[in-house]
């Protein structure tokens, strides 16, 4: 099945995409630098200089999506690097060996000339380093930093007490980091870092996402859901690589208005709504029908991903001196979603806030687990199904886990 | 044979169990520490007085909480530690410290800390991480300067007292020095130590006062070293923190000379310098060849540096499941030398897929 978009925003938020990219491959093309870098890295400082930049992971779910991964894949193992490693970064790896980079999806992803990703995991430091091999592109590193006792409500801190859900260490580090970024930057593309323009993205980018987060808190109290996952998921992630733009702010608050529209007329993903599920875990982006699956039958709807959550919880931040509350933004922000007590007590409470009946749980065979998480929603009462698979990997798709979800949301959420 | 390996096999096959000091009441015995990862900085545990343990994994005895804690993502040998721990395998802990050597180790961390949290009847010990960074950056230097004083101001509030730094840095330091020695008997040609013993030569379960007793008469009796004239293998990528692989390659006939994971020779090589919490710093800020913390061309270079040095015929990468930095390393590291070179990918832990070595080598069997 294929899924039916039908929100305006996320229609004008793809139209955007393509213009944008378009026009992203015209200003390459007349000689401007362009940056490719890994989704949890401070943008920002991208955004205020005005380096045209692409998202690793958006690319790599854009190739996804054209069911072409495992081209890209197979370029990575001609170079004699594993195909089952990291996918999620190397599928847009790949594209850095394509013979025919053109052929690519929307004419290709034209080679960057700056790299930025963290190093966090052991793969994912190497997949860029070995980008950065490419002839004229370079890689510049971010640590990736962990600290040992963290308070546990991050969701409550992070928005003007940043300090103390982060810690100094961590802030210290990335924020002498970035500011090294910035003048590499000045260095190698010859363009200006202006502090008011500074301000200006930083505060742009808190409006979007307190738009994202009136959006949240209308999604979770009403009941049937105005929509899916499906909906919400590009109306969120396109706007959040542009943000820092007023179109990103802007469509985020349309975004808002069409869904509260939508609550006051009544409309429904699925108006015989039954059971609220909460999807744990990166896209499927392959298959993205796959979330309304379940409605018909058992009018099960996927009211959650953590993708609006996210946007809603994990990036707003105030504070006088902005490099530092840059810094507070990335410092930890997988930890936001993958470490416990955070990850795990905020699905909890995302859970509670959604009142969700059920959870499926994607978990890929990477490092980041899922015990605790699942351990966490089990403890407070909502049931969970895990299931198995790479979210940019088809090949690791297997077809009974709609049957697996099928019988557990009969005998056990429904039941 | 040499009275001293055979000592240092016999503590070598110890490691992992509990010192005889850690039963019985915690009042007047050594403090026991539990340690995991390869940039521990081991000094401040001597310092602080501190019987120190590098916790390691069992490919035979089975992981099936460490699966269910940590997932399959994670590297095997983390998930056998993690279920070790939860069984008790290293007796009484003190307390558990973990270095941010990779990612399986950082998520072990994790694990202990929100067990504590959530499922206190594990009865597991207070856990302590240590986050020593690696980018060749002076922002990551003030950042491992800071994290390691912040430990050793840790361990003087656990014990009560002062840090004896000098004395434990020269101690490790002359450690360093004999194991450098030792592992020249390797590289000799025939090597007089084999893989497997240069293992336990290396991870003995010693304090450092009695190991480097034992490695000083080990090297007074080099002349009495057996000889092995095995072909001479270079063996890189994942840890081995038991000798299961390094048995079953040198079953084949090989014999490995040399190796770039964490139980091998000491690394970083050279000594730790003199200049307090500074020089420490300076020293793990630096970790050595590893698959997980270098980069492709760091370590393709230290690879081809090595093989000449260790006189290495054959290249041996291995990829263990789970662990698979080692994998995107090869196809530099092969182009970096000059000697036949064999990726062994997807291994399980503690095992060796040796038909592909067969087939690349018939004549060698
Ligand atoms: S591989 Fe390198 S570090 Fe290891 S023993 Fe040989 S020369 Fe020393
Ligand atoms: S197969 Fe070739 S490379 Fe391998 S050991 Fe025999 S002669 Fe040497």
């Amino acid at each position: 099945m294929r899924s039916v978009k039908s929100l305006a925003t996320a229609a004008e938020a793809g139209r955007h995409q393509r213009e944008w990219f378009a026009d992203l491959r015209r200003r390459v093309a007349a000689g401007e630098p362009f940056a490719l870098l890994n989704a949890d890295v401070p943008h920002e400082i991208f955004r205020t200089m005005d380096i045209p930049y692409a998202v690793s992971q958006w690319w790599a779910s854009l190739v996804a999506a054209k069911q072409r991964s495992g081209h890209y894949l197979e370029l990575v193992r001609q170079r004699g690097y594993p195909d089952y490693s990291e996918q999620y970064n190397s599928v847009t790896l790949g594209s850095a060996f394509d013979p025919e980079p053109e052929a690519g999806p929307w004419g290709g992803l034209p080679r960057p000339d700056i790299v930025v990703g963290d190093a966090s995991g052991d793969v994912t430091r190497k997949v860029f380093d070995i980008w950065g091999h490419e002839p004229g592109v370079t890689f510049y590193p971010l640590e990736s930093a962990a600290e040992n006792e963290v308070p546990a409500n991050w969701w409550e801190l992070m928005p003007h007490r940043w300090e103390q859900a982060v810690g100094p260490a961590r802030l210290d580090l990335l924020t002498a980091e970035l500011e090294n970024l910035v003048r590499f930057l000045e260095t190698t593309t010859g363009r200006r870092f202006s502090e008011s323009r500074f301000r200006e993205v930083m505060a742009l980018v808190n409006e979007q996402e307190e738009w994202n987060r009136k959006t949240r808190a209308l999604i979770a109290r009403t009941r049937p859901a105005p929509l899916s996952v499906v909906d919400s998921i590009p109306s969120v992630m396109l706007p959040q690589w542009h943000r820092g733009t007023e179109w990103a702010r802007d469509i985020a608050k349309r975004f808002y208005e069409e869904v509260r529209d939508r609550v006051d007329a009544g409309q429904a993903a699925c108006p015989g709504e039954r059971a609220r599920l909460m999807w744990i875990g990166r896209g499927l982006w392959y298959d993205m029908g796959f979330y309304q699956r379940f409605q018909d039958e058992y009018g099960a709807v996927f009211v959650w991903s953590m993708y609006l959550a996210i946007a809603a919880d994990g990036y707003v931040r105030y504070g006088d001196d902005p490099m530092r509350a840059l810094a507070a933004r990335f410092a930890a922000f997988t930890d936001q979603l993958y470490t416990p007590p955070w990850s795990s007590e905020w699905y909890v409470k995302e859970a509670r806030l959604h009142g969700i009946d059920g959870v499926v749980h994607l978990v890929s065979d990477d490092p980041r687990g899922s015990y605790f998480t699942a351990r966490a929603l089990e403890a407070a009462g909502f049931p969970v199904i895990e299931i198995h698979a790479d979210n940019v990997d088809a090949r690791t798709f297997d077809d009974e886990v709609v049957k697996r979800v099928g019988q557990w949301l009969e005998n056990v959420v429904l039941a | 044979m040499s009275t001293a390996l055979a000592a240092l096999e016999e503590a070598y096959a110890r490691r992992g169990a509990p010192p005889a000091s850690s039963k019985g009441p915690t009042v007047n015995r050594t403090p026991v520490v539990g340690y995991v990862g390869a940039d521990m900085p081991v000094e401040l545990l001597t310092a602080a007085g501190i019987r120190a343990l590098r916790l390691t994994g069992d490919p035979d005895s089975g992981s099936q909480l460490g699966d269910r804690y940590l997932g399959r993502g994670v590297d095997p040998m983390a998930r056998s530690v993690l279920t070790r721990l939860l069984a008790g395998s290293f007796g009484d802990l003190d307390r558990i410290v973990v270095s941010h050597d990779c990612e399986a180790s950082l998520r072990l961390f994790y694990a202990l800390r929100e067990l504590r949290r959530v499922e206190p009847g594990t009865g597991l010990p207070e856990v302590y991480l240590v986050d020593i960074l690696h980018l060749p950056h002076r922002t990551t230097a003030r950042y491992n300067r800071r994290r390691i004083g912040e430990f050793a101001a840790r361990l003087e509030a656990w014990t009560g007292r002062p840090l004896d730094l000098a004395g434990a840095v020269a101690a490790h330091n002359e450690r360093r020095r004999l194991l450098a020695a030792a592992a020249e008997l390797r590289r000799a040609v025939p090597a007089r130590l084999t893989g497997r013993q240069f293992l336990a030569v290396a991870n003995a379960a010693l304090s450092v006062d009695e190991h480097i007793a034992l490695l000083e008469r080990l090297l007074a009796e080099a002349g009495r070293l057996e000889e092995h004239a095995g072909r001479r293998v270079f063996l890189s990528g994942s840890d081995h923190d038991t000798a299961h692989v390094y048995e079953a390659v040198e079953s084949e006939g090989y014999v490995i000379v040399g190796e770039d994971h964490s139980f091998g020779g000491p690394s970083p090589e050279g000594p730790v310098g003199a200049g307090g919490l500074d020089a420490l710093a300076e020293h793990y800020h630096y970790s050595g060849p590893t698959a997980h913390r270098a980069t492709v061309s760091e370590r393709a270079a230290h690879a081809a540096r090595a093989v000449r040095h260790c006189r290495a015929e054959l290249f041996f990468a291995y990829s263990r499941t789970g662990d698979e930095a080692p994998a995107w390393d090869f196809p530099a590291q092969r182009a970096a030398l000059d000697i036949p070179a064999l990726l062994l990918e997807r291994q399980d832990y503690g095992r060796a897929d040796l038909t592909a070595l067969r087939k690349e080598h018939p004549c060698a069997v």
